[in-house]
């Protein structure tokens, strides 16, 4: 593609490579997320009025999305994971909505950092690794062990692909959606400003896909956090 | 560049198709579901968001090798 992104060799080794505008972005996120959350929950009060009636809307939806999936004596551990996971995922997708800053030599330096798969698989190889640290830790590594060997046992080496699948497309699907209305974004803009009569008529489909790209947006976040709960039910649950 | 192209079109096309022609299939059976059984709303659109990031998948991963094919 035509955008470029800043990168680094760390301690001038060649292959640890950092990609400095998308390590900028997600830091953005993170302080976003931190100070929106904190800001909201600083007056607590018994009958809750505003931005308090806000948060709490959220944590009962994610108790919601929770108890969907999992029994709550397990689930109640996963409230708070589910909230930063929904709340980061959701602010990293809109970042890139409003604008997308870029050099003239499209070297780009704000977009959404989800757009980028390596930031996109981490997360979901962090999520893969928490559910395998509490399978074991909740029901023991007996049973964690035998889980393998479940239903029957010559599964256990489609068991163990799936970890690695489910890795995999976790991170996929965000990276695509979240990618791809890149693209067609920097495309719409690049078609309003190729001339006077195209930036008329570039006008309403940029708006318009910027409309679906919030919803898009959202529903990946929900998404995200929903199969991060159906993966640790997996491993979490007694019975199956 | 003019192959390539090809292929990439022919990538994403079918890409979107096939995941167009999946999701409706989920989609249509959760709405008979609802239609047969309203009060089972809830989990079954639970089941539904669960279903279509799978059937989702593999035609990410067409895009997502049409997006490495791009020069």
């Amino acid at each position: 593609m035509d955008s470029e992104f800043l990168k680094v060799d760390l301690f001038g080794i060649p292959w640890m490579t950092l990609n400095v505008p998308t390590m900028i972005m997600s830091t953005v996120a993170m302080v976003i997320v931190f100070f929106v959350t904190f800001f909201m929950s600083r007056k607590i009060q018994m009958y809750p009025t505003g931005a308090q009636n806000a948060l709490e809307y959220l944590v009962q939806f994610i108790k919601n999305v929770i108890s969907s999936t999992m029994e709550w004596k397990q689930g109640k551990n996963f409230v708070m994971l589910g909230i930063t996971l929904i709340l980061y995922v959701f602010v990293a997708n809109m970042l890139g909505v409003p604008f997308e800053l870029a050099t003239a030599d499209h070297e780009v330096w704000w977009n959404s950092p989800t757009s980028n798969p390596v930031l996109t698989i981490s997360l979901a190889l962090f999520v893969i690794l928490l559910t395998h640290y509490y399978g074991w830790k909740m029901r023991g590594p007996k049973e964690y062990g035998k889980d393998y060997f479940r239903p029957v046992f010559f599964l256990a080496p489609f068991k163990v692909v799936e970890d690695f699948s489910n890795t995999l497309t976790l991170g996929m699907r965000l990276y695509a959606n979240i990618y791809a209305k890149e693209v067609i974004m920097v495309m719409l803009v690049g078609l309003g400003a190729s001339g006077a009569f195209w930036a008329f008529g570039a006008f309403i489909p940029l708006v318009v896909f910027q409309a679906f790209s919030v919803f898009i947006g959202t529903l990946q976040a929900f998404i995200f956090t929903m199969l991060t709960m159906v993966y640790m039910s997996h491993k979490v649950s007694e019975e199956h | 560049m003019g192959t390539v192209a090809i292929a990439v079109a022919i990538t994403a096309g079918l890409a979107a198709v096939a995941g167009a022609f999946g999701v409706a299939i989920v989609v249509r059976s959760t709405l008979q579901g609802i239609t047969r059984q309203p009060e089972i709303r809830g989990p079954l659109q639970t089941v539904m968001f669960i279903g279509i990031p799978l059937v989702e998948a593999l035609p990410i991963f067409a895009i997502v090798i049409a997006f490495l094919l791009l020069p």
